[in-house]
């Protein structure tokens, strides 16, 4: 395993800036909860470029999820704020944005098949014919071509969200929003997530934004990385992470670089307001 | 019963889940099988012999066994009880599909909304709480001697079961399920179809499973007491013509169909959970 | 209970609110049932009848014998469940007959049981104790059975007594579905109660209710049906009430009864 020391440091596409395919302005969320309503985000103000892959760092509750669930349409953000993808002004789900969950388990239908469930987003829109053609490219993507009469309860975990990735991939999405995808997965099953997930990066070129708990995760994967702090949370740290690509999971875990970002982004974390 | 804390809803499907009473042979625990050893089949044929032989010395109202067969064929040749079959058949399968369909319906909105559910608990659980047999002479009332008030009295009581466990699947539906959905951008239509209904039929099917036999046996009840068609008002006929034969007969009948009743029930409510609940 | 401590406003409001729809369509006469009465109708033949102290005795009546089939019922189905499912050999030897006995629904044999016993409280008290013992005896055999699987090392670790495993772990441990049972079985002698007074027995809320209907008093069977879901109502509420103060601990802590 070699890295490409030659690669210059800097976004991993290089030529003419980007387009901003998602933006917020003064956003802010208040959730209700039995007996009044709290302000979960205030003032948040962020923008994802295309083809950029972001990761969210944040403390627990500190509103990631629900930063992620405004990008997605799932949540109505409060008055007077502004999201949009690709221009237009994000109310429900928009096109062309889809939503990984934790909880693949519970976001599969175990009464599809693995084929069944790519399919799921697929009905409808595609020509039928088109239709396993599209399947079989969203599998090949994860690695799971073979699995596809399979059901989703007789995989494992890690395969599991696999398949999310194929249904959503199946979509052809300019943007995907997970949300800790890899929380509840064993290291070794993260790691070879972590690498697929960066090939289907590299292959698509999909705008990620990528919630997490786990720093190395985190800067393993990202070209930036937003951290969430104070309450009520805004953006509090925008780090570049300027890795060269591809990376590799021990090479790049031992470079300078990533230690320096790494205690970087703890850091950023672990002092409040800092 | 009335205005219950929050536990019941789902205290009440374990109830139902529960209700070996109610629920007919194969809800034994696994390591049983579905049925206890045939060799505990003795003491009924025992019995059912010694009734035969004892038959002179019994009153004319105990006939034996082998009469009861011959009491069947001479309602068979009378062209009585197919009919009377059939009507009973048609009601118990009319009643509980409209009772599947409106628990389904009334449960999904319990379930779907809270100011639904408190709105419409304390109407539903006083109805609830209405023993079937004192529904009958309002229905009556209200519908005449008919195959429809026969329907209204079945689904009234076997609704219930079907509505309770819509409910609490409605409240256990993960929320991640409907956020998928509309994170792929199904229409209302689709999430529905493909998601919530799917996801919600083993509980709708556990609901059923416990309201099949209650609409057998009130489907039984409405004919015994009215005489609207049917194998009931054919028993209630039969004995009151002094008819013993038949009357055991048919109550043989009624055994039967409730036996396949809740086989059928049981192998598509395990057929629907293996399906759409599998293993973790 | 929660009954008092927690008023359900919209839901009184919605009863309320249905009530006086009923009314007011029966009155403008846009509902096109022939024999359906105005609840003020039905609220003022109900007056009636409590002042003459007919739907009191009726009542009485119908309490009293459901009450005390259910009570015998409990104890045939509690004694015969706890020896089926104590005792492997019987169990073996006799479930499978019971079994099949089990799915002759007691309601086919409502006619028979005229005919034997005549238009008696014998008939009613039959049926009842008969269609009623079927859940105790199943939960208790049901409860007793799992049990003995599920705790039975623990016994032996401990190196209880057969007699104390019994007292101390197999009896305990199938209270919540002998509880489930016994409240099973009392709404279900209550129905029986109905049934036999609708057809055979000349007293009891099911024989006014019948009376009734063939008097062709719409107001009047309105409020002996009210009368009884009422009275479903209120000896489930007693039977909660009375087993929770009864085995509170014992039965909450399993899950068992609601």
């Amino acid at each position: 395993m070699t890295v490409e020391e030659t690669t210059p440091p800097g976004p991993a596409i290089d030529g003419a800036p980007r387009a901003v395919a998602c933006r917020c302005r003064d956003t802010s969320v208040d959730l209700s909860f039995r007996g009044g309503s709290r302000r979960i985000l205030d003032d948040v103000n962020l923008e994802l470029l295309d083809g950029e892959f972001v990761s969210i760092l944040g403390r627990s509750g500190s509103g990631k999820t629900t930063l992620l669930r405004v990008l997605g349409g799932l949540l109505e953000p409060g008055p007077g704020s502004l999201v949009q993808f690709h221009g237009e002004s994000v109310v429900g789900p928009p096109e062309g944005v889809v939503f990984v969950f934790q909880n693949y388990a519970a976001s599969l239908l175990p009464w599809r098949t693995i084929s069944k469930n790519v399919a799921l987003g697929l009905e409808g829109r595609v020509p039928r014919r088109e239709m396993p053609s599209r399947i079989q490219e969203a599998l090949g993507m994860v690695g799971l071509q073979d699995r596809a009469q399979d059901y989703p309860w007789q995989m494992s975990g890690g395969m599991q969200q696999r398949v999310q990735l194929a249904r959503s991939l199946a979509m052809r999405p300019r943007g995907l929003l997970m949300d800790e995808p890899f929380g509840s997965l064993d290291a070794m099953t993260k790691a070879s997530l972590q690498d697929q997930l960066q090939q289907v990066h590299q292959r698509t070129g999909t705008t990620i934004a990528f919630v997490t708990h786990d720093i190395d995760e985190a800067v393993f994967l990202s070209d930036r990385i937003l951290i969430l702090g104070g309450s009520p949370a805004t953006v509090e740290h925008d780090i570049r992470v300027d890795l060269p690509r591809p990376r590799d999971q021990l090479a790049t875990k031992e470079l300078p670089e990533f230690l320096r970002l790494r205690r970087c982004v703890y850091n950023a974390i672990a002092a409040p307001g800092g | 019963m009335t205005v219950a804390p929050p536990g019941p809803s789902a205290a009440e499907g374990d109830r139902f889940t529960k209700t070996g009473g109610e629920g007919g042979p194969g809800h034994r625990g696994a390591r049983d099988g579905l049925f206890p050893p045939l060799r505990g089949l003795l003491p009924l044929i025992v019995v059912l012999l010694g009734w035969q032989l004892a038959a002179a010395r019994l009153p004319p109202y105990f006939p034996p066994p082998t009469e009861w067969a011959q009491g069947l064929v001479e309602l068979a040749r009378d062209g009585l009880l197919l009919p009377a079959a059939t009507a009973t058949v048609v009601t118990f399968c009319v009643g509980l599909t409209a009772a599947t369909v409106l628990g389904t319906l009334f449960g999904l909105a319990v379930g779907a909304s809270s100011t639904v559910d408190r709105g419409l608990r304390p109407t539903l659980e006083s109805a609830r709480a209405m023993p079937p047999a004192a529904v009958v002479p309002i229905a009556t009332l209200l519908f005449g001697f008919t195959a429809t008030m026969k329907v209204v009295v079945v689904t009234s009581a076997a609704i219930w079961s079907i509505l309770l466990n819509t409910r609490s699947g409605v409240r256990q539906l993960h929320p991640v399920l409907l956020d998928m959905s509309r994170s792929l951008r199904l229409n209302r239509r689709d999430q529905v179809r493909k998601v919530i209904l799917p996801a919600l039929w083993p509980s709708i099917f556990l609901g059923v499973r416990v309201a099949a036999p209650v609409a057998l046996v009130i489907t039984l009840l409405v004919e015994i007491l009215t005489q609207v068609d049917g194998v009931g008002a054919l028993i209630a006929i039969s004995q009151r013509n002094y008819k013993f034969a038949q009357g055991f007969g048919l109550i043989l009948v009624a055994g039967l169909f409730s036996l396949l009743v809740n086989a059928l029930v049981s192998t598509l409510q395990a057929y629907v959970v293996m399906r759409h609940r599998p293993p973790r | 209970m929660g009954v008092f401590r927690r008023v359900n406003g919209l839901g009184l409001l919605t009863m309320i609110v249905l009530l006086g729809l009923w009314e007011v369509l029966v009155r403008s006469g846009a509902l096109d049932f022939q024999n359906l009465p105005a609840p003020s109708a039905v609220a003022a033949r109900a007056q009636d009848l409590v002042a003459s102290g007919e739907l009191l005795v009726n009542l009485l009546h119908t309490v009293r014998v459901t009450l005390l089939g259910w009570l015998i019922a409990s104890v045939v189905g509690v004694g015969l469940g706890l020896v089926l499912g104590l005792w492997r050999p019987a169990w073996r030897w006799s479930m499978a007959s019971l079994e099949m006995l089990r799915a002759v629904p007691p309601i086919s044999l409502v006619p028979l049981a005229l005919f034997v016993f005549g238009f008696s409280v014998r008939t009613e008290l039959t049926l009842i104790i008969y269609a009623s013992s079927w859940p105790v005896l199943i939960n208790t055999i049901e409860g007793v059975r799992t049990v003995e699987q599920e705790l039975h090392d623990v016994a032996r670790m401990l190196r209880l007594s057969q007699v104390k495993t019994l007292r101390k772990i197999v009896l305990p441990a199938a209270l919540p579905s002998v509880v489930v049972g016994l409240q099973l079985s009392l709404s279900l002698a209550l129905v029986l109660a109905v049934v036999a007074e609708l057809v055979g027995n000349p007293s009891g809320l099911g024989n006014g209710l019948i009376l009734a209907q063939l008097a062709l008093r719409p107001e009047q069977v309105f409020v002996y049906v009210f009368t009884i879901g009422l009275l479903g109502i209120v000896l489930n509420a007693a039977f909660r009430q009375v087993a929770a103060r009864a085995f509170g601990p014992a039965i909450r802590g399993q899950g068992g009864a609601p």
